[in-house]
């Protein structure tokens, strides 16, 4: 049995091929998805998607959207996602940077939000170029 | 500018060319190869037709121009189109397309352009829209518009000017994108209550085919209550809904990214097939354009002929009453 994973973003496909087994980040925690999973209905976070592939796992960063697995297909809405193959490290880094100190001068509670949120993108890009394995 | 040029030449066209029996010289004479122009009457100055046919002119580069315009447009948000088309078949897959269900507060998303000369796919939107506020409307029922898009904006002020919540317009003055796109239908889910969203909008076929389409996006309680009582909608209870505390958030939460994926989508759609139809609109007027000026040189042609053949004979029996 064969998986088919498919990752949209609203300006291109990212993904859209068989994989072998996925750990998605959702809001209630990482899930891994093998074949036959149960049929399931799920938000996405802010996150890495992990994707085995022969035997060797890519990473990719999300920024939050949606799933839905079934019937050996994975669809994954998201606003954007990234390879990690496929993130300038340096730059990944600067923005990282960028919003850790926007963090620190963010004021009132919309900005904090948006700060922390910017943060949280940022540490995913780095994530997604050196994955904790 | 162009565009009120253009306008005014085409009322200043229309009258004489259909008029059917001219009543001056000057009308007569615009109207081509129909009636000889008498021999021995000095005609109206060739002037006339001179500055008609600069004017045509003019306007047919006018339109060839705005034809390429849209062209070159088409071909960038064409694939842009085809990309977020992706996006929503997922969402119809899941929550389905459901436009039969029976809700109490239907609010019609009319999405149009900013701008005219394409031909009729902003009247055909607001066609659609009030068909389905139409067949929406009963006893305890309520209809609401959201207009997006200048053209839509002039036609349903006029008569439904109640009804409408929101209006928005100059969407494309800076490139469509998904940010700007859910931005605004975030404005639309924050301060317009329903339970059934209807998206009105053309979709892109071809360059000289647009489909008007409805897409319905439900409420999350809606997309509840009708999941649970089956039917097309009960194929989402056997999923596993995941991701929040409660399945009404996840619902929630999906609905709203249904919506601004629809929305995004459906924008899209909408000025592709604008684009289109300004091609063909501009690609049909030049041609008329270039038919035109071809009568109108025929026209001109003859009255210069005509008036040099009399000028000719008025010298000839001048010189022969000296002689004679």
């Amino acid at each position: 049995m064969t998986l088919n994973l498919s990752v949209l973003t609203p300006n291109r496909i990212v993904w859209d091929s068989e994989v072998e087994e996925i750990v998605l980040s959702t809001n209630s925690g990482q899930i891994g998805i093998l074949p036959n999973h149960a049929p399931i209905a799920t938000a996405v976070d802010i996150g890495i998607l992990r994707i085995r592939l022969n035997d060797q796992w890519l990473t990719m960063a999300l920024m939050g959207g949606f799933a839905r697995i079934g019937n050996n297909e994975i669809t994954v809405l998201v606003n954007d996602a990234e390879k990690g193959s496929d993130i300038d490290p340096q730059e990944a880094q600067q923005t990282l940077e960028l919003a850790e100190a926007n963090v620190k001068k963010a004021e009132g509670r919309r900005q904090k939000i948006e700060a922390n949120l910017a943060l949280r993108r940022a540490r995913t890009r780095v994530e997604a170029i050196n994955p904790i394995s | 500018m162009a565009m009120a040029a253009l306008r005014r030449e085409g009322r200043r066209f229309a009258t004489p060319l259909i008029s059917p029996n001219p009543t001056n010289a000057l009308r007569s004479s615009l109207i081509p190869s129909q009636e000889p122009v008498s021999s021995g009457v000095r005609c109206i100055s060739t002037q006339v037709v001179r500055n008609r046919m600069k004017s045509v002119k003019n306007i047919q580069k006018i339109t060839k121009a705005m034809k390429m315009v849209a062209a070159s447009k088409l071909r960038a948000i064409q694939t842009k189109t085809e990309n977020s088309r992706g996006l929503w078949q997922p969402f119809t897959a899941l929550l389905g397309d459901t436009p039969s269900v029976d809700v109490k507060k239907n609010v019609i998303v009319t999405i149009s352009s900013d701008k005219g000369l394409c031909g009729g796919i902003n009247s055909t939107s607001v066609k659609i829209s009030r068909a389905i506020h139409k067949l929406n409307s009963g006893p305890e029922k309520e209809n609401k518009y959201v207009v997006l898009g200048e053209k839509a904006k002039a036609q349903l002020l006029r008569d439904s000017k109640k009804d409408i919540e929101l209006i928005m317009t100059e969407l494309q003055k800076n490139p469509l994108n998904y940010t700007q796109v859910s931005v605004i239908a975030d404005d639309i889910l924050k301060n317009v209550e329903f339970d059934a969203l209807r998206i009105v909008y053309n979709k892109f076929q071809s360059v000289v085919a647009f489909l008007p389409t409805m897409s319905t996006v439900l409420s999350p309680e809606v997309v509840e209550r009708e999941a649970e009582a089956g039917g097309k909608l009960g194929e989402l209870d056997s999923y596993e809904v995941e991701g929040a505390e409660t399945k009404a958030e996840v619902l929630q939460n999906l609905a709203e990214f249904q919506f601004s994926c629809v929305m995004f989508n459906a924008v899209l759609e909408n000025a592709c097939s604008e684009q289109g139809a300004r091609m063909s609109a501009m690609d049909s007027s030049s041609r008329n354009a270039g038919d035109m000026l071809d009568r109108l040189t025929l026209t001109y042609n003859r009255t210069r002929q005509a008036s040099i053949t009399t000028e000719l004979i008025e010298i000839i029996s001048g010189a022969s009453a000296l002689e004679g």
